[in-house]
């Protein structure tokens, strides 16, 4: 386990080093990317001001659930970037599967190792001001607890959506190219994480409640930082279900991928 | 000597999807996904003994990668058994390909933007070399190849042959047994090429490396192995040594006569006509059943001869028709497949 580590440590070094090459372009990614984020939440804002509030939710609460998503899904794609299924389907494409193969070095270890897209700290930097425009305006009623849940919940949130990185990759191995229908559920995911579970029709909250389990993963976090009551009536340990629902999804996610691997073809010449 | 790959009844099909064109065609490619099965290795049964340097020879699309592919761990095979030096290489991969280098001619296993010398090593840490050992095998083989010139290139600039230098490289750092050498020749000129295969019967010679080489360039088969094994449309051919391949197969032989005077008629007996250009002929003849000694008596008691030459048919001759008639023979140590 320690020497996988610090193969993994290598490689993302490897990784690192040629992005930094070309550090001007580099950081005008980050800039370019940033901002249009930015842009994208102002103009939300600028509508949400209009009607004051969202399903009851204001401003400052939305941009909470905003944040944190944001700053979640930058960790992820940056973290998971070599299980994105964008980039895996070319990795099986080119081959390179089997050049890991070759490798005395566990395969997803490898993986991980292969991409690290640190320009999604533009996204990250981006989400992390929402976020800490949101604490700052709100009057959260800070508990010891809350403290230590809030970092829990953005990890849970990251493992959740990698674990979808990691299913889309999977099903790669079927159909070489990417397929969009997951690309759906994870970006679709992320929008509908940043908002208030209440003004979506039932049949979409409920594929995120029970299909995949993303409701538990913001939106309760979220009712409990704020300090606001259930409109859904689930159970009280609904906001702590987060790193649970995680874990399964990764579970999953790690069953689906072993299986597909063993199911590999490589590729012909 | 021990054995070191054993290969029983080995068998590779592929599912391949088939795409319809079309609007109508992709909806149902998703919904009724048709499949079409491709046999790329059909009850392939070899062994190869510990310190064998053997060319695995066949055509284009002939099932030789998928062997590899298999015997590498790579790909787990449909049916058969394999084991190589005890093991079954897809089971216990992580162990398994610490032991074993390979080089595949069309794709490097190097990282594609470093520089050479990053890339290789990144291998002593990935295999555990002791940094001593690294040190020396890195500073053999960098004279050996001459990669010196550029170490410092990325993988990615390099020429082919450059390319192909730096994986044999790379293979070979953590001492492996056993080198499998998909195609290291392809694409490379003359002068590369013997490199290459200098260094090959180097290390098999030198290191007791065992070495199994695909390709389709038989200069390579000729310069470097004593044993073949032919495959093709997935099924081994031949399985035995270079020099029983004419005996076995070719049973054709020619003589070529320059006569000293004009005659009508050349034909002999018991053989069909010969080829004939004004004072030449070329008569051809089943060496097994009419030895060239005796059928040139035959011919010294009939005419006046200026000169002769006897032909065997060159060894690309030979493996055409093998291919072409799919000739399956019992090989010295080859069995009938
Ligand atoms: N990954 C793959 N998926 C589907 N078909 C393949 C794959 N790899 C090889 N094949 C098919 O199997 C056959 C043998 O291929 P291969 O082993 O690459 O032959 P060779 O290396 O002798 O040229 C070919 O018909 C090829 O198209
Ligand atoms: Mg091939």
């Amino acid at each position: 386990m320690r020497r996988t580590l610090g193969l993994y440590l290598r490689l993302i070094s490897i990784q690192l080093r040629s992005q930094m090459q070309f550090r001007f372009s580099f950081w005008l990614d980050v800039l370019t990317t940033g901002l249009l984020n930015v842009s994208y939440f102002f103009s939300t804002y600028l509508v949400l001001q209009r009607f004051g509030n969202i399903a009851g939710w204001t401003i400052p609460e939305v941009a909470f659930l905003y944040g944190m998503i944001e700053v979640a899904f930058g960790t992820m794609d940056m973290v998971f970037s070599g299980f994105d299924p964008d980039f895996f389907s070319v990795f099986i494409r080119q081959g390179t599967l089997d050049q890991v193969l070759l490798r005395p070095m566990s395969v997803a270890a490898q993986i991980f190792g292969s991409s690290f897209v640190l320009r999604r700290i533009g996204r990250i930097g981006q989400g992390a001001a929402v976020l800490i425009y949101a604490l700052v305006t709100l009057d959260i009623h800070w508990t010891p607890a809350k403290v230590v849940y809030l970092p829990v919940v953005l990890l849970s949130q990251v493992l959740a959506m990698g674990a979808l990185f990691m299913v889309g990759s999977t099903l790669v191995f079927w159909t070489v190219q990417r397929v969009e229908a997951i690309n759906v559920v994870t970006y679709g995911g992320v929008e509908v994480m940043s908002y208030p579970a209440t003004i979506f029709p039932t049949w979409l909250r409920g594929f995120f409640t029970y299909i995949f389990p993303f409701i538990f993963l913001n939106y309760y976090p979220a009712l409990y930082f704020l300090d606001r009551p259930d409109p859904l009536g689930f159970p009280v340990w609904a906001p702590f279900f987060a790193l649970p629902a995680a874990l399964l999804m990764l579970l999953a996610a790690w069953r689906f991928w072993t299986f597909g691997l063993s199911k590999y073809q490589s590729t012909g010449t | 000597m021990p054995e070191m790959i054993r290969v029983e009844g080995l068998q590779k099909t592929f599912r391949v999807m088939e795409r319809r064109p079309g609007l109508r065609g992709a909806v149902l490619n998703l919904f009724a996904p048709r499949h079409r099965m491709v046999q790329a290795v059909n009850a392939v049964s070899f062994s190869l003994q510990a310190g064998e340097l053997v060319g695995y020879l066949g055509p284009n699309g002939a099932g030789k990668s998928t062997t590899i592919k298999v015997l590498t761990g790579l790909l787990v095979p449909t049916a058969g058994e394999v084991q190589v030096n005890g093991v079954v290489p897809w089971k216990v991969r992580e162990r398994y390909v610490r032991q074993i280098g390979a080089v595949f001619g069309y794709r490097s296993t190097l990282w594609w933007d470093l520089p050479v010398i990053d890339s290789l090593e990144l291998l002593q840490p990935m295999y555990d070399i002791p940094p001593a050992r690294f040190r020396s095998n890195l500073a053999e083989f960098s004279r050996l190849l001459d990669l010196e010139p550029f170490i410092n290139t990325p993988v990615r600039s390099l020429s082919l042959g450059q390319r192909m230098r730096a994986d044999i490289c790379a293979a070979l750092l953590h001492e492996p047994h056993l080198l499998f050498l998909d195609e290291p020749t392809i694409g490379l000129d003359v002068v590369a090429k013997e490199h290459i295969r200098q260094f090959v019967s180097h290390v098999n010679r030198q290191r007791g490396v065992t070495v199994l080489l695909t390709t389709h360039d038989l200069s390579d088969v000729e310069r470097l192995c004593e044993r073949v094994m032919i495959l093709d449309l997935g099924r081994l051919l031949y399985d035995g040594s270079l020099a029983g391949l004419n005996d076995a197969f070719e049973s054709f032989w020619s003589l070529k006569v320059d006569f000293a005077e004009d005659y009508a008629d050349v034909n002999l007996p018991g053989l069909p006509a010969p080829r004939r250009e004004g004072r030449q002929a070329v008569y051809a003849f089943d060496h097994r059943e009419l030895s060239s000694a005796e059928l040139i008596r035959r011919l010294l008691e009939r005419f006046a001869i200026a000169d002769l030459e006897v032909r065997r048919p060159p060894l690309e001759e030979t493996i055409r028709r093998i291919y072409q008639e799919k000739l399956l023979v019992d090989g010295e140590r080859g069995q009938a497949v």
